[in-house]
């Protein structure tokens, strides 16, 4: 059965930092009620809320019920919620709205990665027999994969560091971004490893922060904005957990997720990829056949702003916006959770055909 | 059978966050011998502490939404502990754990410890005030982003004041 056009008709992030004082419900309730607003509708018209979050990154057991307050759950509200990035929340709620039974969904991503020490915390995802106790953190998989890509001979260091010199310009024009530093790939290049073959700059800052998205039916959508943005296609698919295991030069998870959204269809404009190092993004890139022709990362990307469990939501939100503004007409998103680009999801936008 | 191993893998996670704005303040009134609420403009409720928005009207809310509370409220609820002992449980005798629910606020402070009366007399409806610890003692001990509601480094109990009870149906609606 042919899915259901569903539509963007709505969105908010709160601008990433590196440390807010904001408590996480306080972050989601912002995006919340601005996405609402944007979308033009009640609290009460929502028919379904699903939000994404990671206990570990809060610190507490069940502290996404908290989360909740930002969403109104008294009178009871029919709610979900995915230990996943934002992104996977909006998957859950498209799915949803494939019922029929109601027309307006609510999603929301975050995470406060600041009270956390990445290093001491990431090794929990991991398997705990062989991969948690050697405390591999997300720099050394990271520099782990870096190494795999240059080993293939596709890519060089050079390509690291204009992947990153591109994505702080472009980074530095985004309100909601928080890297502008140094973007001449010479003077990236002469900075030292940190995990080689990585420079400190390769990998993703960890930035605190939340976004929400509103979904309509397509029906409903016409009536609340004139510029809705359809979700033409979103698939996700997941590889082997054990980078040691699978080739980590590829993402063949990303191309079939790419492939069931109808990405290769017709051609895409811009691409908002949740790569969260410099090489990462030239092996999405390559797994979703992007040619040179499509502006990536135009919002400076996770590189320039990556509040973990928003920032894959939010790829979808800056390339929704591209769509609404008339920036692109076919628009590509894409999300990961885990290490290695372990699962990906790809949703591919359309404006008004 | 092959010879089992088994592997120790202690973990420790360790996490420092920043106190919100709303319990900064909270905290800081505490400390000056005032327990501080946020009344939310939509609905009227006051919440102690303070959360930065109401839950049920889903609106955020600021230091103008301020208000204090008086020490002193009513029992809604309670148990009695008698401690067992287990890793980390300092108490060996019985103590009270009771809800209290504060002159002008809308919801309970829980875990308060009652005194000035034997334990087998506290009670639902009993009337109580905040036991201040000296203003040279006063701590901002317990408090945390999650807003949980601690006072327990200014207030080191509640007291029973010797005022007659409340009635059931006044605190009925916090009686869980």
């Amino acid at each position: 059965m042919p899915a259901t056009d569903i539509a963007i008709v709505g969105w908010a992030q709160t601008p990433a930092v590196a440390r807010t004082d904001a408590t996480e419900p306080q972050l989601c309730m912002q995006a919340n009620l601005a996405a609402i607003a944007m979308a033009g509708i009640e609290r009460s018209d929502i028919g379904f809320t699903c939000a994404g979050s990671c206990d570990y990154l809060t610190g507490g057991p069940f502290a996404f019920v908290q989360n909740l307050d930002a969403a109104g759950a008294w009178p009871p509200i029919a709610e979900s919620h995915v230990e996943m990035d934002g992104a996977w929340a909006l998957y859950e709620a498209w799915v949803r709205l494939q019922h029929g039974d109601i027309d307006v969904a609510l999603v929301f991503g975050s995470g406060k990665s600041s009270p956390s020490d990445p290093a001491e915390l990431y090794p929990q995802q991991l398997d705990p027999y062989y991969l948690e106790p050697l405390g591999l953190d997300p720099a050394s998989i990271a520099a782990l994969q870096a190494r795999a890509l240059l080993d293939t001979g596709r890519a060089t260091e050079r390509d690291f560091a204009e992947v990153v010199a591109r994505s702080r310009r472009d980074a530095r024009t985004n309100p909601n971004a928080h890297v502008r530093d140094e973007d001449d790939p010479e003077r990236l290049l002469a900075a030292p490893y940190t995990r080689n073959p990585l420079r400190a700059h390769d990998v993703a800052p960890v930035s605190d922060g939340a976004a929400a998205v509103v979904l309509a039916t397509a029906r409903r959508a016409r009536q609340l904005t004139e510029h809705p943005v359809f979700i033409r296609g979103i698939d996700h698919r997941v590889d082997v957990h054990q980078p040691g295991m699978r080739d980590l030069a590829t993402s063949p998870s990303t191309a079939d997720a790419a492939r069931r959204a109808g990405l290769g269809d017709a051609p895409v404009e811009v691409a908002e990829l949740a790569a969260i190092s410099s090489p990462q993004e030239l092996i999405v890139r390559d797994a979703m056949g992007l040619g040179d022709g499509v502006a990536v990362n135009p919002s400076g990307g996770p590189l320039g702003a990556n509040p973990v469990m928003a920032t894959g939501l939010i790829r979808i939100i800056e390339a929704a916006r591209r769509v609404a503004d008339g920036t692109a007409r076919r628009a590509v998103a894409h999300a990961t959770n885990g290490q290695a680009l372990q699962h990906n999801l790809v949703c591919v936008l359309e404006g008004e055909s | 059978m092959a010879d089992e191993t088994m592997m120790d893998d202690l973990v420790t996670l360790t996490y420092e966050e920043l106190l919100p704005p709303n319990t900064v303040r909270f905290a800081e009134a505490l400390v000056d011998g005032r327990i501080l609420g946020q009344r939310c403009h939509v609905c009227a409720r006051v919440y102690v502490p303070p959360k930065g928005y109401c839950p049920l009207d889903v609106v955020l809310l600021d230091a103008d939404d301020d208000v204090e509370v008086s020490d002193r409220g009513v029992v809604t609820g309670f148990t009695i502990v008698a401690p067992v002992r287990y890793y980390g449980q300092t108490k060996t005798e019985p103590f009270v754990y009771a809800s209290v629910l504060l002159d002008g606020a809308s919801g309970t402070l829980g875990g308060q410890d009652i005194t000035g009366v034997p334990t087998d007399q506290v009670h639902a409806g009993m009337r109580v005030r905040a036991v201040w610890k000296p203003k040279e003692e006063r701590t901002t001990k317990g408090q945390s982003a999650r807003g949980w509601g601690n006072v327990e480094g200014c207030i080191s109990s509640f007291e029973a004041t010797g005022e007659p009870d409340v009635p059931r149906a006044e605190f009925e609606e916090h009686v869980i």
